[in-house]
C-alpha cells in the first residue's frame, strides 16, 4: 500500500478506482447520467484489455470488438436457455476467447501492418457473420429485449448494476497492472521492445503472444458480455470494426503502455458519443480528427505527455538544485 | 451456343472487363503508393466515393457535362491530395516503422470521410447515377453494349495503358521503381526521395480518383461502394504482391471477372467475402504476394 501511494500514478490509480466505486452512488437514480456511466465503465475494461495488447505486447487487434460480439450473442442465447448471467458470462468469455485465439493464431507471426491488416479482415469477415447468420443474430434488426443480470431470484438494474460495473472496470485495470509488474508482463514488454532480440534470450515470443491475446479477448467478451444486458440491445454495428478502432483510440489518445492512461481515455472519450445523442456522424468525425492527432502530435498520448513533462521538470529542478550546490 | 448462353456470356465478359479494369486501377494507384511511400491507404475507397459523389454534384446540381465533371474531379483530386501530403503524410515520412502509424492515420481520416458523408449525401438519395458520357447503344452480335460503357471500357484500359508506359519507359517511372526497391541507394544516385513520395502519392491518389469517376460513369451507386471498395484494393494489393503494379493489373481483373460471375449466382457480398477469403489467405501463406518484386 505503501508503494503504491508512493507513486504520482499510484495516487491517480487509487484516487480513480475510489472514484469509480463512489459514482454510482454520487450519480444515483439519474438513469441518463447513470447510463453514461455504465458505458464507459465498459470502455474502461475494454481499454484496458486493449491497452495489454497494444501498449505492453505491441499488438493492434482490431478484431477486439468481434470477439467481443461472439460472447454477447453466445451470452444471450445461453440466458435465453435458462443460464444464469454469471455461468453464461464466464463460459461465452472463455469460448469467444478461445475462438479469438483460434482466428488470431495463424496471424500472430506476421508483424506490424500485416497483423493490423490480417485483425482487420477477420473483424470484417466477423460483422459480415453477424449480418448473414440471421438464425443466430437476428441480422441487421438485432436481439432487443436483452435481460439485466439476475441477482438471487431478482434482477440487478440501475445503481447497483452500475456498481458491479464499477467493481469489474476496477478489477480489469487491477488485474492488467499486476500482469505487467509479473515475469509474464516483464516478457509482453521484451516482444514489444524487440521480439528479435526477446527470441534470442530464450522468450518463446509466439506461445507468449497467443497467453497474451487469450487475456486480451478475454476482456473483450466479457465487456461484450456485459455490453449486451447493460444495453439491452444488440446489432452487429455494436461491434463493428469502428468499435475496435475507438477502443484502440482510447488507449493511443490516454497513453498506451501506462495503466492510468486508458482509463483516462476512456473516461473522456466513452461519453461523447452519448453527449452527442443522434449525430453519430458528428461522432465518427471527431474520433476520425482525434485519430490524426494522436499520430501525427500525440504519440504518447495524453498521460504519457503529463509523465514526460513531468519527468523533464525534475530534471530541471535536479540540475538547478546541482548549480545551488556548486555556487 | 443458343443467343440466351451467348447474351449472359457477353454481358458477364463486358462486366469483368470493366470492373476489372477498374478495380485494377484503382488498386495500381493503392500499390504505387504504398511502394514508394509505405503508405497503405486505407481510406482509398472514401476517395473512390469522394470522386464518385462530387462528378454527381457536378453533373446533378449544377448541369454540367460527365466529361466536365471529370476534368473538375482530376483537379480536385491534385489539390486534394497536394493539401493532405502538406497537410499529414509528410510529417512522418522519416518516422521508422510508418506503413502501421500512415494505416491508422489513413483509418481516421476513412472516419471523418464517411461521417460527412453520411451528414451530407446520406440524407440526399440512396442511389446515385451520372448521365452518360456517350449516347447510343452499339450491337455485338446480339449483345447491345451501350456505348457510354464502351467508352469506360476504353478509357480504363488506355489509361491502364499509359500507367504502364510511364512506370516503364520515363525517367520518373525508372525513379520509382528505384524508390521501390531501395530508398537510401536512390537517394544515392541523385533521386529526390522525398520529391517522389509527393509525387507517387499525388500519382496514386488521382488514379483512384479516376477510378471513382469511371465507376460512376459505368453503374449507378451508393455510400457502401467506399467500404467494399477499400476491402477489394486491399485483397488486390495484397494478393498480387504489395508493391507490384503488375500484380494489381493482373489480380485487379481476375477479382472483376469473379464479381462478375459470381453476382450471377450470389449477391456481390459473396464476392467480397470470396476477396477477403484470399487476402487472408495469402497474408497467412506468401504475405509478399504473387508477383513479389
Amino acid at each position: 500500500m505503501k508503494t503504491l501511494l508512493g507513486t504520482t500514478g499510484g495516487r491517480i490509480g487509487v484516487a480513480l478506482a475510489l472514484l469509480a466505486l463512489a459514482l454510482p452512488f454520487v450519480v444515483g437514480d439519474n438513469r441518463f447520467l447513470g447510463f453514461v456511466l455504465g458505458m464507459t465503465l465498459i470502455n474502461v475494461l475494454w481499454a484496458a484489455g486493449m491497452n495489454l495488447a497494444y501498449g505492453y505486447v505491441g499488438l493492434m487487434p482490431l478484431m477486439f470488438a468481434g470477439i467481443a460480439g461472439i460472447a454477447g450473442y453466445a451470452m444471450v442465447h445461453l440466458t435465453r436457455e435458462g443460464w444464469s448471467f454469471w455461468l453464461a458470462t464466464p463460459v461465452a468469455a472463455i469460448g469467444a476467447a478461445v475462438v479469438g485465439v483460434l482466428l488470431g493464431l495463424p496471424s500472430l507471426r506476421l508483424k506490424g501492418f500485416y497483423f493490423t491488416l490480417c485483425s482487420l479482415v477477420i473483424q470484417t469477415v466477423l460483422t459480415l457473420a453477424f449480418i448473414f447468420f440471421p438464425k443466430y443474430t437476428n441480422g441487421d434488426t438485432g436481439l432487443s429485449q436483452i435481460a439485466p443480470p439476475d441477482w438471487f431470484g431478482g434482477q440487478l438494474t440501475g445503481m447497483w448494476l452500475d456498481f458491479v460495473l464499477a467493481l469489474i472496470a476496477v478489477g480489469g485495470v487491477v488485474i492488467v497492472a499486476l500482469i505487467v509488474r509479473s515475469r509474464l508482463g516483464q516478457r509482453f514488454i521484451a516482444i514489444r521492445e524487440d521480439d528479435i532480440l526477446a527470441e534470442t534470450l530464450g522468450i518463446d515470443v509466439t506461445r507468449n503472444k497467443i497467453i497474451a491475446f487469450f487475456i486480451v479477448s478475454l476482456y473483450a467478451a466479457v465487456g461484450g458480455c456485459f455490453y449486451a444486458t447493460y444495453v439491452g440491445f444488440i446489432s452487429p454495428r455494436a461491434y463493428d470494426v469502428l468499435v475496435s478502432l475507438n477502443v484502440w483510440l482510447m488507449v493511443a489518445f490516454g497513453g498506451r503502455g501506462t495503466i492510468i492512461g486508458p482509463v483516462i481515455g476512456a473516461a473522456i472519450l466513452a461519453p461523447i458519443p452519448y453527449l452527442l445523442q443522434d449525430l453519430q456522424a458528428l461522432r465518427d468525425i471527431l474520433y476520425g480528427a482525434l485519430i490524426i492527432l494522436v499520430i501525427l502530435a500525440l504519440p504518447g498520448g495524453i498521460y504519457g505527455e503529463f509523465l514526460r513533462r513531468r519527468r523533464k521538470g525534475a530534471q530541471a529542478d535536479d540540475s538547478a538544485k546541482l548549480a545551488d550546490q556548486r555556487v | 451456343v443458343s443467343d440466351a448462353t451467348l447474351l449472359v456470356l457477353m454481358s458477364t465478359l463486358s462486366t469483368g472487363l470493366i470492373l476489372g479494369a477498374i478495380f485494377a486501377l484503382v488498386a495500381a494507384g493503392v500499390t504505387i503508393v504504398y511502394g514508394c511511400v509505405w503508405l497503405p491507404n486505407a481510406s482509398n475507397g472514401q476517395f473512390f466515393l469522394l470522386a464518385a459523389l462530387v462528378a454527381w454534384s457536378f453533373t446533378d446540381l449544377l448541369g454540367w457535362g460527365s466529361a466536365a465533371a471529370t476534368v473538375a474531379v482530376i483537379v480536385l483530386g491534385i489539390v486534394l491530395s497536394l493539401g493532405l501530403e502538406a497537410l499529414l503524410i509528410r510529417r512522418l515520412y522519416d518516422v521508422p516503422n510508418r506503413n502501421i502509424a500512415y494505416f491508422v492515420l489513413t483509418l481516421g481520416l476513412t472516419q471523418i470521410m464517411s461521417g460527412i458523408f453520411s451528414l451530407t449525401y446520406g440524407k440526399w438519395s440512396d442511389q446515385f447515377t451520372l448521365p452518360p458520357l456517350v449516347q447510343g447503344i452499339t450491337m455485338l452480335g446480339p449483345f447491345p453494349m451501350p456505348n457510354n460503357r464502351l467508352a469506360v471500357l476504353v478509357i480504363s484500359f488506355a489509361l491502364l495503358a499509359a500507367l504502364f508506359l510511364l512506370l516503364r519507359r520515363t525517367s520518373y517511372g525508372r525513379a520509382l521503381r528505384a524508390v521501390f526497391q531501395n530508398r537510401e541507394a536512390a537517394a544515392l544516385r541523385g533521386v529526390n526521395v522525398r520529391g517522389m513520395y509527393k509525387l507517387s502519392f499525388v500519382l496514386g491518389s488521382v488514379i483512384i480518383f479516376l477510378g471513382g469517376v469511371l465507376f460512376a460513369l459505368a453503374y449507378s451507386f451508393d455510400l457502401t461502394v467506399a467500404w467494399t471498395m477499400s476491402v477489394t484494393a486491399f485483397a488486390i494489393m495484397i494478393v498480387g504482391g504489395p508493391g507490384s503494379v503488375l500484380g494489381a493489373l493482373v489480380v485487379g481483373l481476375v477479382f472483376g471477372f469473379t464479381q462478375a460471375v459470381v453476382s450471377i449466382f450470389a449477391s456481390p457480398t459473396a464476392a467480397t467475402f470470396s476477396y477477403l477469403a484470399a487476402m487472408l489467405a495469402m497474408l497467412l501463406v506468401k504475405p509478399n504476394g504473387l508477383f513479389n518484386r
